[in-house]
């Protein structure tokens, strides 16, 4: 009995670590094929507003609260954009962080007020465990991100 | 012949109590942690380590890069690198981001482990792997509330619904009214 366990915990352990390597579906599948350059998003956001797009690029931040969003960087240094799901739709592990990631979405374009801003950003500083300047805060300001859908992470 | 229910009631409320014991302690303790997360972080511990190196000084991304690598002793190839701004190198490593300012030389090392087993309880109680465990985590519910039913029938006469049951069942209805009432009102 002893034996057949132990083989038993043998094979899952050896299963686990063939899987882990392998790239992970996150939501539902991927079904543009062009991609879209998250440069060119963040160039003219007004252009992809409400479009679905198809973006690849490293996982630069990951949401330790409830893995709810993840950082893309662009492929234009200085730049990244925000791939927000709906929370529980899809959990990304902060394991994701320093991966690539291929993820589809429709782009949301939105300007928010300073009060919005001043709420929105003491949330994610909480998330991140960081701290939050609200003086930071000069006025509205418009958020570019993606409502994500689907995403592979390898 | 007659038809035991009741012997049928507490044969199912066993036999599922036997089934479900081992997710009910999963979707517990998960429940517990999860609970919480305001306060902790349930699913990773994350640790903050601050560490000084010279400052960087070098002007190409490869150059800074290879530089930073040198400072900080790190021998292995980074997963990716990014730059968020101009002044800040990240250099990603399994489970460990190494954030570099680099006018200054102040890094800051963020490292992450999961909660192994907890971790593994809270992806299966916020159905991370959706899929077959969706139906999994239906047939769970729905053996719950078998459970809830076929418990307040198990016994009769005084300790039975009729009788110490039907307060203590009262009361379990009032607590979620009750607080709703005053979640909606006060």
């Amino acid at each position: 009995m002893k034996i057949k366990f132990s083989l038993f915990a043998l094979a899952l352990l050896i299963a686990t670590l063939a899987f882990a390597g392998e790239e992970k579906n996150y939501g539902t599948d991927i079904s543009l094929k062009e991609k879209t350059a998250i440069a060119d998003i963040l160039a003219s956001p007004e252009l992809y507003n409400g479009k679905q797009v198809l973006v690849e690029g490293p996982v630069v931040d990951v949401c330790p609260e409830r893995g709810c969003w993840i950082k893309i960087g662009s492929n234009k240094e200085f730049e990244s954009i925000r791939l927000k799901v709906d929370d529980g739709e899809i959990i990304f592990p902060m394991d994701a962080k320093g991966k690539n990631v291929l993820a589809e979405g429709t782009v949301s374009v939105k300007t928010i007020s300073k009060e919005d801003q001043i709420k929105q950003g003491e949330h994610y500083a909480k998330e991140e465990g960081t701290t939050f300047d609200p003086s930071t805060v000069k006025g509205p300001k418009t958020i570019i991100q993606i409502k994500g859908m689907g995403a592979v992470i390898k | 012949m007659t038809f035991k229910w009741r012997k049928w009631n507490n044969i199912l409320h066993r036999d599922i109590g036997y089934l479900i014991a081992a997710l009910t302690l999963i979707y517990g303790i998960s429940g517990l942690a999860v609970n919480h997360a305001a306060d902790w972080n349930p699913n990773y511990k994350i640790e903050k380590e601050f560490v000084k190196i010279d400052p960087i000084t070098s002007t190409g991304r490869d150059e800074i890069v290879a530089e930073a690598r040198k400072r900080l002793n790190l021998v292995d190839e980074p997963r990716n690198v990014f730059r968020p701004d101009r002044e800040t190198l990240q250099l990603f490593f399994e489970g460990k981001t190494y954030s570099v300012d680099l006018p200054t030389g102040n890094v800051l090392v963020e490292s992450t482990t999961p909660r192994r087993v907890l971790f593994e309880m809270n992806q299966l109680h916020l159905n991370a792997p959706k899929k077959a465990w969706t139906y999994i985590a239906d047939l769970y519910a729905l053996s719950l509330i078998s459970m809830a039913l076929t418990g307040m029938f198990m016994l009769r006469g005084k300790t039975g619904i009729t009788g110490r049951g039907a307060w203590l069942t009262a009361i379990g209805v009032l607590v979620p009214v009750l607080y709703w009432l005053y979640y909606t009102f006060a």
